[in-house]
């Protein structure tokens, strides 16, 4: 409590917290009370904006402030369930790896060490480009299956380092099964750091899935970021100079982007005792 | 399960350790034989002292006689007998359940430190519990940790409070609260006193004293490096050199009659007032 409310002091937290939240509150209303789908061709294409079509058309003559709003619903669902995923794939081979030690921690470290090696884009590529129904759930999925072993690194180091520790020893010299002592004695001590990195990866997620999208190999059935993006690539948007098919989705990614540094950042400011300030 | 009251079987012998060797592994391979060939054993009401000096093996002893083998610490020989089963033989997982914590138990040397900042004492006595009694319900569990902190002189409250709230001597006893939760049969304390300022421990070893008159926990094995405790604690003395215990008697006989040259050095080693102003002990000279 005291943690957070040292957290609600730092401007740079209210600030990127704020914005994530607001985008958050536009992305889940927005889409339950609109109307308008975003598919509908109700327009010329790329019309600009106008008081009808606040950021214009894009190439197909769909509304591109629905398309937005509807997009960022979507590429939030997909961001934060991807972060879910890759926080607690990552987690749970980190803190066991940590742990055990020995064999466990070697197979453990080489197979995060094997993900990590191989760059996460093309293997995203290849899993989603063999895959043909793609849902958000199921994007969401293959990206926090390709992004957690810098999680499970930096939770096996934390836990290699915590298991020794006195209180750790008492719970096994009194019969604690090590699902207990993980999930009683290590987890609550870590828990400030797994959200950390829950927000990275969350921030992981967002930028992933638009990159996919942009490639055409996003979800199939709905609108995203990456995919407005994808469609204005198609259209020809870019070298038309037809800036609302594509600017509005870009500002908006790197602003959720730069929401979730912010908050990473001031968070680590509080929770790491090297670099809290005193107060 | 244990009886959940007090442990209630006048002169049963609770524990006995024969022959015991346990060895640490190098990284190179090498052994080095820690404990060599320890025996003895340990009756109800029972208390016996572990004297030694650091790095002698007490607290690899320990580990033996809980038979807690962790890499690089493994089993070399010997048995150790609770209630007629070498627990020796026992896997990891029937030694969880069926002894550690339940017949026995440990006050480790860091008992300070011991319990976990970021949860309430409660928790921990709670699960501690709940891994030996998974049927228990959560008003049977308060009551019976409201009854166990009150027998060892500790506000209720206390269950409610982390840690940090908590000064040495509460922590302390709290974590001897949590380690006679089950009413072991023997509660190994390693140390459980050089943390504390003198008036502290006193009032902590007469508790323990206090808690084994009660039959909250059977016996105990009181290890230390500090002799003259002993002598106010322990019925009967080990002296513990290299690993092997080089002499073992009552302890009237060890700290005043000791027959073994090792066990004569640590007692001249005991720092003393001197009557004629001199600064330094015969030990600190040696």
């Amino acid at each position: 409590m005291k943690q957070f409310k040292l957290l609600l002091r730092s401007p740079w937290f209210v600030f990127g917290a704020a914005m994530f939240l607001f985008c958050i509150f536009v992305g889940v209303l927005y889409p339950m009370f609109s109307h308008t789908d975003p598919l509908l061709r109700g327009a010329l294409p790329f019309e600009g904006p106008s008081p009808d079509h606040w950021l214009g058309t894009n190439g197909e003559g769909q509304d591109m402030f629905s398309a937005l709003l509807f997009g960022l619903r979507s590429s939030l669902f997909v961001g934060i369930a991807a972060g879910i995923f890759a926080t607690i794939i990552g987690t749970i081979i980190g803190i066991v790896g940590g742990y055990k030690g020995g064999w466990v921690d070697n197979v453990l470290t080489l197979v995060t060490n094997l993900f990590m090696v191989i760059p996460s884009i093309l293997v995203l590529i290849l899993i989603a480009n063999s895959i043909e129904k793609r849902s958000m759930l199921l994007v969401a999925f293959i990206i926090g299956a390709t992004t957690w072993p810098w999680t499970a690194r930096a939770v096996s180091a934390q836990t290699s380092s915590l298991k020794n520790r006195e209180h750790v020893s008492l719970a096994k010299l009194n019969g604690y099964g090590i699902i207990s002592i993980l999930c009683m004695q290590i987890l609550p001590y870590i828990m400030s750091y797994v959200f950390m990195v829950f927000i990275i990866q969350m921030a992981t997620g967002i930028l992933e899935e638009a990159a996919i999208s942009m490639m055409g190999l996003g979800p199939y059935d709905s609108v995203t970021l990456g995919q407005i993006i994808n469609q204005a690539q198609k259209t020809e948007a870019f070298s038309n100079g037809n800036w609302w098919a594509f600017m509005p989705a870009t500002v908006l990614i790197t602003a959720l982007q730069f929401s979730l540094y912010v908050v990473n950042t001031s968070m680590e400011g509080v929770f790491n005792p090297r670099l809290r300030k005193e107060s | 399960m244990a009886d959940a009251k007090t442990i209630s079987d006048p002169s049963k012998v609770l524990l006995t350790v024969n022959n015991l060797g346990v060895h640490y592994k190098t990284r190179f391979g090498h052994t080095v034989q820690a404990v060599d060939g320890v025996s003895f054993s340990l009756a109800q009401g029972k208390v016996f002292g572990i004297a030694g000096e650091s790095g002698c093996g007490k607290s690899t002893l320990v580990n033996g006689v809980m038979s807690l083998f962790i890499p690089p610490l493994f089993y070399s020989y010997g048995s150790v007998v609770v209630d007629g089963d070498d627990i020796t033989k026992y896997d990891s997982e029937k030694l969880r359940v069926d002894i550690l914590g339940k017949k026995i138990s440990m006050i480790p040397q860091g008992a300070l430190n011991s319990l976990n900042p970021t949860r309430k004492v409660k928790h921990f006595a709670t699960d501690v519990m709940r891994n030996h009694e998974k049927n228990l319900s959560k008003a049977e569990i308060y009551e019976r940790l409201e009854e166990r902190f009150e027998a060892i002189g500790l506000d209720p409250r206390v269950l409610n409070m982390y840690p940090l709230e908590l000064s040495g001597g509460m922590k302390q006893r709290v974590v001897i609260g949590i380690s006679t939760l089950m009413n072991p049969h023997v509660v190994i304390a390693d140390e459980p006193t050089s943390a504390l300022d003198v008036s502290t421990q006193k009032s902590v070893i007469r508790m323990l004293l206090d808690l084994m008159e009660r039959k909250i926990f059977g016996s105990m094995i009181f290890i230390t490096h500090e002799l003259p405790l002993l002598y106010h604690v322990a019925d009967d003395i080990a002296v513990m050199y290299k690993g092997k215990f080089v002499e073992v008697g009552e302890s009237d006989q060890v700290i005043f009659r000791p027959k073994h040259e090792y066990s004569k050095q640590l007692m001249e080693a005991i720092t003393k007032l001197s009557t004629t102003g001199e600064r330094h002990s015969e030990g600190a000279r040696l």
